[in-house]
């Protein structure tokens, strides 16, 4: 019989995403609904979990060569669960008295359910189909305010856009599927689109006339993968459409969907196109720069704050990206930690960028509107939700000793120690100063709501937030804090699950 | 080793004395809205870290005083996998400065008692700064320094962005960010120091063993790295614009802390880091720290003559006298450095008393302006001693504490092995032209015919909650003009063992 550890998880939230239309009609309850869903996330969380206490670092286990739970993958999973259930319970007063709950909260298990395929997929084809469930729930949940027109709006960009993406980045599957049948012989297995039969395809195909085909490949995925991350320049639609959706599924996208599209792009560039990485590492590099700093360029300019948060999450997206050119290196430790740096990154960006639209999504419930000049006064209005919000702001900004300070550290000392360690990689240098010189820039616009908030005299009276949403906005605050004061476990973890995605 | 250094070792008293600010300032913001709680706590709690800070000095091991050999030492792991502890302690150059800070905490506090608008977020603050800079002085771990140092911003940027004046908004988001950016190229610095010592230990001790043996170019480079990120703080010229604007801005008891004390952090930071880690780095720019220092003495001295606004005044000064640190620093000799650091001490004082008067000047008379401002002292008698005694001393006269540290930083470069030491002209003049700009406003604020610019009908003397702390800081002014030894005593082994260091010094 075969293990179904790795596969466990996967098969727990999908049943209870699809049963959970039908708790909505038997219980008649949003809150029934909500339950179940959050039961769904805390029991594939316990198998997870159960996964990293019963086996020790280094090890993994696979389920038919199709996903592999190791601690990249579990830690990973961990992550997507902690966003899905921060976002059920904010959505169990934000979608309340609503039509379509109960696939409102089906969509969402099913798009985590995605996430974690991606974060486990040993092949190619299992990433896409794990890409492709994230990508049409996050359609319809953003489109879950059909008679919203901006929602509707954001919806139609976002599917037009994800769909061409998706094109784009299948057609760049597809080529490397071409080349790796052409090189049998360095194939193990049955599957020729394993991330270890690329690899050893493409290193078969350097210098035959597949090369090109090979490099042709990699800039399609590229632009395939850049558009779910939104790189620049394949940026434009991700402003409309974080403005545009429910707020607590613009958390979602940014905390959730982001990181998986980043994952991918590790995935198929650190394992599957390594041995291209001469010609991709400088331009990834340079996609990094270009996309911190145009997204926090634009950022200082706006004026509502959901979209000054979603250009800082393009901003956010090119910081971890510097850990793809890092983790390229041959020197096995620094590369690791390179690498961890990103993970690191991408596990607090998801609880403070999250965070952030929680609170957004809070008080637009409770009349306070969705522009930096309503937060005019909240300190006073809202003294706790305000504090976190500054907290929040300034961990983004990495501002020592919170969670965003330490993996900015992480990520960017990972750059200075790439340089140092050989002459050839000088320019690795500029990836750290240009990180953080974005993150001097950053500063401007954070510091600028929180003057808003505690400088600047608003109305006087006191607004509640709902306390499920404030216990969602709790959740993250203390992860943030609690990062930021003991940062070990999660460096090391973040360390164990770079050990295990180079497979050192 | 007495039997007070061995309590106060075993109650930790270094974390003790971050934990009673820290505790304070968590009461102050949760006294609900009892005003009178929000004023008397952070006066009680900063009072006890005073009284702490004291003991500190008492017990202070002068037997076992050289470099690298810290007292009160407290160490425990934080994060292991990247090398970062939780390691504090003191030596002759910190505890002063662990003493200033507690002093001039307790002081700025006690002066802002009429503060209204918001008091308990206003008190706290004040204590959550406090907490940021004894941090900075205390921590021997450079991941934790640099931790210490960013925290002092975020208080700062409040105090003067909600308590400031009518600019204030401007002044602090510049102040933040500028200093943000020089805090950055010194984690940028950090970073690279790290991972060439192995990459295992940000211990500040063992990075410095480790720096002895690092190629000249690196030195150089690091040390140009440290010396921007410090010199933006301290400031030095040309990177000192941010400094006029959040003095101008910041309210009082934040312009006391900011010159008081924020601008020692950057001098400390040379002094116990970028020159003893990189000494090889830090003579080959000896040249570059020389003509910065001169120019930051001169610019300073020369734009203080050109203010009409007492604050601005006093704020330019600041640059000037920290480029004496600087010039002290510079030396590398033993006499220049002990007599930089006592300069850091002075300087903190004085400049206390001197925003605190312009302060007063500006509750009371309503304005700054100079020109506005004249015969104030048949008034004011208490206010116009203070401010005499407060301009004498930044002047250097001698008898009080800023001519025990001048004169030694000017002795020590003129007598300088070296091309340049005629240079040493350029700062005696600017003395002058301190005495200059210090007697002439003086003399058009409190002295001739009682100004008819403004309403004087309401003139009245310091109020107690004024005179009290400026009483206790024109006493200490005398008391170390008159007895600089007693700090000097901490901190010269400290600066012989660095000036060994580098290997030129006289």
């Amino acid at each position: 019989m075969a293990d179904y550890t790795a596969i466990l998880p996967l098969i727990v939230l999908a049943a209870f995403g699809l049963l959970a239309p039908a708790v909505r009609i038997l219980g008649k309850s949003d809150k029934a609904t909500a339950i179940w869903a959050l039961a769904g996330v805390l029991i594939s969380g316990f198998f997870v979990a159960d996964f990293f206490l019963s086996y020790p670092p280094g090890s993994s286990v696979g389920f038919e060569g199709v996903v592999e739970l190791n601690y990249f993958s579990a830690l990973f999973m961990l992550l997507f669960l902690s966003v899905a259930a921060y976002v059920i319970i904010a959505s169990l007063r934000y979608v309340d008295k609503e039509r379509h709950t109960g696939e409102y909260y089906a969509l969402i298990l099913l798009a985590t359910t995605g996430m974690m395929i991606v974060a486990s997929a040993l092949d190619l084809i299992t990433l896409f189909v794990g890409i492709e469930l994230t990508s049409l729930s996050s359609y319809a949940l953003v489109a879950f305010r059909k008679t919203s027109k901006r929602g509707s709006e954001a919806a139609t960009k976002y599917f037009i856009i994800g769909a061409l993406s998706s094109a784009i980045a299948l057609f760049g599957i597809s080529l490397l599927y071409g080349v790796t049948v052409q090189f049998p012989e360095v194939l193990v297995g049955s599957n020729p689109l394993t991330f270890e039969n690329i690899g050893a395809a493409v290193s078969a195909a350097m210098g035959t006339p597949a090369e090109p085909i090979v490099f042709l490949a990699a800039v399609m995925l590229i632009a395939g993968f850049g558009f779910k991350i939104a790189l620049v320049p394949f940026h434009m639609w991700a402003p409309d459409v974080y403005e545009g959706a429910p707020t607590t599924i613009t958390a979602m996208l940014a905390a959730g969907s982001k990181k998986m599209g980043i994952i991918a792009l590790f995935k198929v560039f650190l394992i599957g196109l390594i041995a291209l990485k001469t010609d991709w590492e400088l331009l990834i590099a340079v996609l990094a720069i270009l996309t911190m700093t145009v997204g926090n360029i634009i950022a200082v300019s706006q004026t509502s704050l959901k979209r000054m948060l979603a250009y800082s999450s393009i901003a956010q997206a090119g910081y971890i990206l510097i850990a793809l050119p890092i983790a390229a290196v041959s020197d096995p430790a620094v590369a690791a930690y390179g690498l961890a740096g990103g993970f690191f990154h991408m596990i607090t960006h998801a609880f403070m960028k999250g965070g952030a639209f929680l609170i957004v999504a809070g008080l637009s419930k409770v009349a306070v509107g969705e522009n930096v000049a309503d937060y005019k006064g909240l300190a006073r209005r809202a003294p706790w939700i305000a504090f976190a919000m500054l907290i929040m702001l300034f961990s983004l900004a990495g501002i020592p000793p919170l969670a965003g300070f330490w993996s900015k550290y992480v990520l960017f000392s990972g750059a200075i120690d790439a340089w140092q360690l050989n002459d050839q990689n000088n320019w690795m240098f500029w990836l750290a100063i240009a990180g953080i010189l974005n993150s001097a820039l950053s500063l401007y616009y954070y510091a600028r709501v929180v003057k808003n908030m505690y400088v600047e005299k608003g109305p006087q009276d006191r607004v509640r937030v709902p306390t499920a949403m404030a216990v969602a906005i709790g959740i993250c605050f203390v992860a943030v804090i609690g990062i930021g004061l003991y940062p070990q476990p999660f460096i090391q973890a973040c360390i164990d699950a770079a050990h295990a995605f180079l497979g050192i | 080793m007495s039997e007070l250094y061995d309590l106060l070792q075993d109650i930790n008293i270094l974390t003790l004395l971050l934990l009673v600010p820290l505790i304070g300032a968590l009461l102050t913001f949760f006294s609900g809205k009892n005003e009178k709680a929000a004023r008397l706590l952070p006066i009680v709690f900063s009072g006890l870290t005073l009284v702490l800070a004291s003991l500190m000095l008492l017990g202070f091991d002068f037997g076992n005083a050289g470099i690298n050999n810290y007292q009160y030492v407290e160490q425990y792991d934080w994060v292991p996998s990247l090398g970062i502890t939780y390691h504090l302690g003191v030596d002759g150059i910190s505890v002063p400065m662990v003493w200033l800070t507690t002093l001039l905490c307790f002081l700025a506090i006690l002066f802002s008692w009429d503060v209204k608008n918001r008091t308990k977020e206003y008190m706290g603050l004040m204590l959550v700064l406090e907490v940021g800079v004894l941090g900075v002085f205390m921590t021997l771990d450079f991941f934790l320094f640099y931790i210490f140092w960013e925290i002092v911003l975020i208080p700062m940027f409040f105090l003067i962005s909600i308590w400031g004046g009518p600019r204030r908004e401007y002044a602090a988001i510049k102040f933040f960010i500028y200093t943000h950016i020089a805090s950055l190229v010194l984690l940028l610095a950090i970073f690279a120091m790290y991972f060439v010592a192995g990459g295992t230990s940000f211990d500040m001790i063992y990075i410095q063993e480790q720096g002895m043996d690092w190629s000249i170019g690196f030195q150089v480079m690091m040390f140009l790295a440290l010396f921007f990120g410090f010199g933006v703080k301290m400031p030095v010229v040309p990177f000192h614009t941010w400094l006029p604007d959040a003095h101008v801005e910041a309210p009082t008891a934040g312009s006391v802390l900011l010159a008081g004390l924020l601008l020692k952090m950057g001098a400390y930071g040379l002094i116990r880091i970028a020159i003893p880690t990189l000494p090889d780095g830090a003579r080959e720019l000896q040249w570059l720290i020389i003509i910065v220092a001169i120019a930051s003495i001169l610019y300073g001295a020369l734009a203080s003559l050109a203010q009409k606004d007492l604050k601005k005044m006093v704020a330019f000064s600041s640059i000037s006298h920290m480029g004496i640190v600087l010039l002290g620093f510079a030396t590398f000799s033993a006499v220049g450095i002990a007599a930089g650091v006592f300069q850091m001490f002075a300087h903190g004082l004085i400049t206390a008393v001197l925003f605190m008067v312009c302060g007063v000047t500006q509750h009371i008379a309503g304005t700054r302006e100079i020109p506005k401002l004249g015969g104030l002292a048949t008034k004011m008698p208490w206010f116009a001693t203070f401010m005499m005694i407060g301009f004498l001393a930044s002047l250097g006269l001698p008898g009080l504490v800023g001519f025990a540290a001048e004169m030694p930083v000017f002795f020590a470069y003129g007598f300088m092995n070296g091309a340049w030491n005629w240079l040493i002209l350029i700062p005696i003049a600017s003395v002058v032209i301190t005495a200059a700009y210090y007697i002439w406003s003086m003399q058009r604020v409190l002295f001739g015919p009682l100004t008819e610019k403004i309403d004087t009908s309401h003139l009245h003397d310091v109020s107690w909650y004024e005179a009290a702390p400026l009483i206790a800081l024109c006493a200490l002014i005398i008391f170390f003009g008159l007895q600089p030894g007693l700090i000097y005593d901490f901190i010269r082994p400290v600066a012989e063992a660095i000036s060994a260091l580098v290997p030129m010094g006289v």
